[in-house]
């Protein structure tokens, strides 16, 4: 076991002309011994290759990778002590699950036969698929082969596991039976653990910190709860959270943030963390925002424009005007059981204590939500 | 993703990070750890072979054409020059205006003065003669094979029975040997006893002299190998209408199209891919004919109104031991087994199918 | 595919009557794919003496029928005589020439495709346009080259002295080896290298973190997962090593290491003119190997061909 370590690690891809293509970009982070780290972002955003480059897939361009106290740049991956799941799970196909999960320690031990015949007897049954051991992969289902994968990474006790978008090709309840599963697995062998996604549900039931990703530049390491109640910046913001934060663009004048349709009264506070930036974005979660009371200074008259019921909750899409064709919406969600319909007025309430401010310039996030002291949010991300 | 341009001053001071003072050894060790380096054992003997034979072999017989040498001994390389490229390409007008009148079915109007190089005590004909049939039956094979190809295809795609009988049979003349199929044909093809010819007796025509026959013999020899790859053809062609989506063929027939109209319309024009390689395939297959017509005419000599460059080369050579000029004559079909390889590789390159 | 659209046409004509139509259409075609070789079937086991060529695509008959010859394998114990020596040197020829170029092919197929590097395509290309490139474009070279550059003779000198069954003459079959193993590659490493890229990127590398090297993956996992292609590249060369004439005509050019195709040019002609059964008996028997190949295992050839 170990921490992983990525200092100012970068990756540029080119092809010998000039259009080299920064994938990665200066990446700092630690990844604690045990940890269970999840990379998150959109597609492109160079996740992918970061966690190629631990793995030894990909060269690194600049910057250094640790595991342990080795520094590992350019340790061939194989002598990296890592195992790695693969989306595809990157069975052998002509091989049984038995070699499968025999393959690497024939291949990189020196361990005897009966040795590695016990030591994938035992990953198995931790696994859950020693019945299987004697099929080939393309006699088992998904979920069987994604065990099998897991297996073949457990197998090898390796220094770090890294897993790539590995449940992406279950359907959704298998995925959420094996989340689970997947989080007993590491927290038993207390592995450090590096997971990409794309899926920030994923990100935030999964991880002990996440780190967003976008376009190659590191934007946020946290637990799960700092990303979505403290975002560092705008891209965090919207990018954690399903529905996602509502955006509005407004313009501070004085202690007033005027927005087109409205102008949104600020506490002395709030308006002494904006320093002298102007420009600025305001975002506030669709949980956030209360379908109740009059309007008054942070309470403003909208209509419902489509309303998405969801059982538990209403997704309520709403407008200032609903006269155009394609109205401007944003959404809050209330719960189930409270009546909302489609075309009916509403007053929208956007408490300052659960407003986000950002430098529209930078994205930067001037001043996060207030968190209430005896909340157990709190306590969480004091913690860490 | 970013422009590395924006930042490229920061990049370029940073390098030298990657390559601590101290790591002598990086250099060499990630020159062996180069997949280039890592699988040379793998592509590097066999590309040894085929560099040796294939492209020395071409590069050595380009030189030979160039020397004199002929009979027995050996090729000095001391004095080389184009001495068999003007005798292969003597008086090209003459050729043109001859061979014109032939395809024409006029009457040759005049002959070409056959040249005496200075290696040989004798005349050697130009390749004119040679190089027409070449093209002739390269062109008139080629279109007339992808045709079958193509309606037999077509016919067994319309969703018949025993498909796999129908598939297997047509394309069984394929795993013959040329040699094979010339034994057939000259038996069917034969005056007294040939299928062919007790065909055109019970029409009431008298036996007719095939393949020694200098109008018919070209086309005698394309028939018999169209019987040989149209199967080919067909296979080509019966894979890219699997790959069409059944929706093109719905959608034509939602707008009204008939069967005929559709498949000109809507589906041969998305065969285009695979008429062109089976097309190169094919050109290719009728460069190489040499096999038949050595077997069809038992040697050599097929006569001048069935000789192809494939066949006048190796003659040349070693019947006649005019080596170096067969190596000339070699060249020549080399450069146009090429003028039609490289614009088809090319643009599999640019498709980035290769 | 396919359903035969409803149209027009089929108001007028009617289904019935079309599909009718194609299958005489499509049996006709059978037809004149299998007549030649069923012609040459009969007259091959028609007795030469009784041979009147009348109706060659009949079953000799006689007495039965006459006028169609009687039913003897004569022609096929001639035609074994003349192509024996031919047809051992053709074996001998062409199983280590299919093997080593399937081999070779593979290979070269899977340092070209599955480690990736720049300039492979380039590399690549050479060994495709080698598919293309007409025999006679070498042959003179490839003259000088076996028979002035390298001893291969004089070391066979010893070795026939030393070894049973080797004779100095099988030079000439290794000089052949060589050369069809080198011109076989090139469509060896196509069909290889167009089922390699098909394989999991995702596979190699986690091969490659489970600690094999690049001869490893090879061994381990490329190779097991090859053997479908290596049936289909086997069925492609042994078919074409065997069916060749050229390079045995300008390699082996005379003598005792003749090849059966080199065998089956002159056979069944003489003063007294065309023994037809003979000649058809030697043609099936030259074809015989790659017949049954292919009737055992068309499809695999078919895939060969279309690739």
């Amino acid at each position: 076991m170990a921490a992983l370590t990525l200092a100012d690690v970068t990756k540029v891809f080119s092809d010998g002309s000039d259009d080299a293509v920064i994938a990665v970009d200066g990446v700092d982070m630690e990844i604690r011994d045990g940890e269970f780290l999840v990379l998150v972002g959109p597609s492109g955003c160079g996740k992918s290759t970061t966690l190629r480059m631990i793995a030894g897939l990909e060269s690194v361009t600049q910057g250094e990778i640790r595991l342990g106290d080795r520094r590992i740049n350019d340790v061939a991956p194989a002598d990296r002590n890592i195992a790695m799941v693969f989306q595809s799970y990157a069975l052998y196909p002509h091989m049984t699950v038995r070699e499968n999960m025999s393959f690497g320690l024939e291949e990189s031990t020196g361990m005897a036969d009966a040795e590695v015949a016990a030591t994938v007897e035992e990953s198995a049954s931790m696994m859950g698929i020693e019945e299987l051991l004697d099929r080939k992969p393309s006699d088992l289902s998904g979920g069987q082969q994604q065990r099998v994968a897991l297996g073949r990474a457990i197998v090898r006790d390796p220094e770090a596991f890294l897993m790539d978008e590995p449940l992406s090709n279950l359907d959704a309840k298998l995925r959420a039976t094996m989340r689970t599963e997947l989080q007993r697995i590491q927290e038993e062998l207390g592995v450090t653990t590096v997971y990409v996604t794309h899926d920030q549900t994923e990100a935030m039931t999964m991880g002990d910190r996440i780190a967003v990703l976008d376009e190659g530049v590191l934007q946020q390491v946290g637990t799960p709860l700092e990303c979505y109640h403290e975002p560092a910046n705008r891209f965090v913001a919207g990018f954690i959270g399903e529905p996602s934060m509502n955006f509005f663009d407004v313009e501070r004048q004085g202690t007033r943030l005027v927005a087109d349709r409205f102008d949104y009264p600020l506490s002395e506070a709030t308006h002494a963390a904006l320093g002298d930036t102007t420009e600025l974005a305001l975002g506030i979660r669709p949980e956030d925002i209360e379908l109740v009371g009059e309007p008054g200074d942070h309470a403003f008259e909208t209509v419902v424009d489509v309303v998405e019921p969801m059982g538990d909750a209403n997704a309520c899409y709403l407008t200032f005007d609903r006269s155009g064709t394609d109205p401007e919406t944003f959404v809050a969600t209330v719960g189930g059981m409270q009546q909302v319909e489609a075309g009916q007025p509403a007053v929208a309430h956007l408490p300052e204590s659960a407003i986000h401010l950002f430098d529209r310039a930078t994205g930067e996030a001037l001043r996060n939500r207030d968190l209430p002291d005896d909340d157990g949010v709190q306590q969480a991300v004091r913690s860490d | 993703m970013r422009n590395p341009l924006d930042r490229s001053g920061r990049r370029r001071s940073g390098e030298e990070e990657t390559h601590p003072a101290g790591d002598r050894t990086t250099g060499w060790r990630s020159l062996l750890r180069r997949d280039s380096v890592r699988s040379a054992p793998f592509w590097l003997p066999p590309f040894l072979l085929v560099g040796l034979f294939v492209y020395g072999g071409i590069a050595w017989n380009v030189l030979l054409s160039l020397t004199d040498f002929s009979g027995l001994g050996t090729p000095d390389y001391g004095s080389l020059d184009l001495e068999n490229y003007r005798a292969a390409f003597a008086d090209p007008l003459q050729a043109m205006v001859n061979y014109l009148a032939g395809v024409s079915g006029w009457v040759t109007s005049g002959s070409i003065e056959p040249q005496t190089p200075s290696w040989s005590d004798l005349t050697i004909d130009p390749v004119w003669n040679s190089l027409g049939n070449t093209v002739l039956l390269m062109v008139g094979f080629s279109v007339a094979c992808l045709a079958l190809g193509l309606v037999l295809a077509i016919l067994v795609d319309r969703g018949v029975r025993f498909e796999d009988t129908f598939r297997t049979i047509y394309l069984l003349p394929m795993s013959l040997s040329f040699v094979v199929t010339a034994k057939f044909w000259l038996f069917m093809y034969n005056p007294e006893t040939g299928l062919v010819n007790l065909g055109i007796q019970a029409l009431g025509f008298g036996p007719v002299r095939i393949v020694q026959n200098p109008e018919l013999k070209l086309g005698a020899v394309a028939f018999a190998l169209i019987w040989q790859f149209s199967g080919y053809a067909m296979i080509v062609y019966l894979a890219a209408l699997r790959s069409i989506p059944t929706s093109h063929f719905e959608a034509a027939r939602v707008d009204g199209a008939s069967t005929v109209r559709m498949y000109w319309r809507v589906i041969v024009p998305q065969l285009r891919t695979a008429t062109v390689s089976a097309l190169v395939v094919i050109t290719v297959f009728a460069l190489k004919a040499f096999d038949f017509l050595f077997s069809m005419y038992g040697g050599y000599q097929p006569g001048p109104s069935a000789d192809i460059l494939a066949t006048r080369m190796v003659r040349e050579a070693y019947a006649n031991q005019n080596w170096a000029y067969g190596s000339t004559i070699a060249v020549v079909l080399f450069v146009m087994a090429l003028c039609i390889v490289a614009p088809y590789i090319y643009s599999q390159y640019q498709r980035g199918e290769l | 595919m396919s359903f035969p659209p409803a149209t027009e046409e089929d108001r007028l004509v009617g289904p019935r009557v079309r599909k009718v139509a194609l299958y005489i259409v499509l049996s006709g075609m059978v037809l004149f794919y299998l007549i030649p070789i069923e012609t040459g079937l009969m007259t091959a086991i028609t007795s030469p003496e009784s041979y009147t060529g009348q109706t060659p695509f009949l079953p000799p008959l006689e007495p039965l029928v006459p006028g169609t010859g009687e039913f003897s394998l004569e022609a096929w114990g001639g035609a074994l005589d003349g192509l024996s020596g031919g047809l051992v040197n053709s074996l001998v020829l062409v199983v280590p020439a299919t093997v080593l170029s399937g081999l070779l092919g593979s290979m070269a197929a899977y340092g070209l495709t599955t480690v990736d590097w720049r300039g492979q395509v380039g590399i690549y290309v050479l060994f495709i346009a080698g598919i293309f490139i007409p025999y006679q474009a070498v042959l003179v070279p490839l003259t000088q080259f076996w028979y002035n550059v390298v001893p291969l003779r004089t070391a066979f000198v010893p070795l026939a002295e030393l070894l049973p069954l080797v004779r100095e003459y099988h030079w000439k079959l290794v000089a052949l080896i060589i050369t069809h193993t080198a011109y076989g590659l090139p469509i060896c490493t196509l069909l290889f290298r167009a089922h390699y890229k098909k394989l999991s990127g995702e596979m190699i590398e986690a091969a490659r973190l489970d600690g094999a090297s690049v001869t490893t993956i090879y061994r381990r996992i490329i190779l097991p997962l090859s053997i479908p292609m290596f049936a289909v590249v086997f069925i492609y060369q042994f078919t074409q090593i065997w069916n060749d004439l050229l390079f045995a005509l300008t390699i082996i050019q005379f003598g005792d290491a003749s090849v059966v195709t080199m065998d089956l040019v002159g056979i069944g002609v003489s003063q007294s003119g065309t023994n037809f059964p003979l000649r058809m008996a030697a043609a099936l028997l030259a074809a015989l190997p790659t017949l049954v190949v292919y009737v055992l295992f068309g499809d695999k050839f078919a895939e060969g061909v279309a690739t």
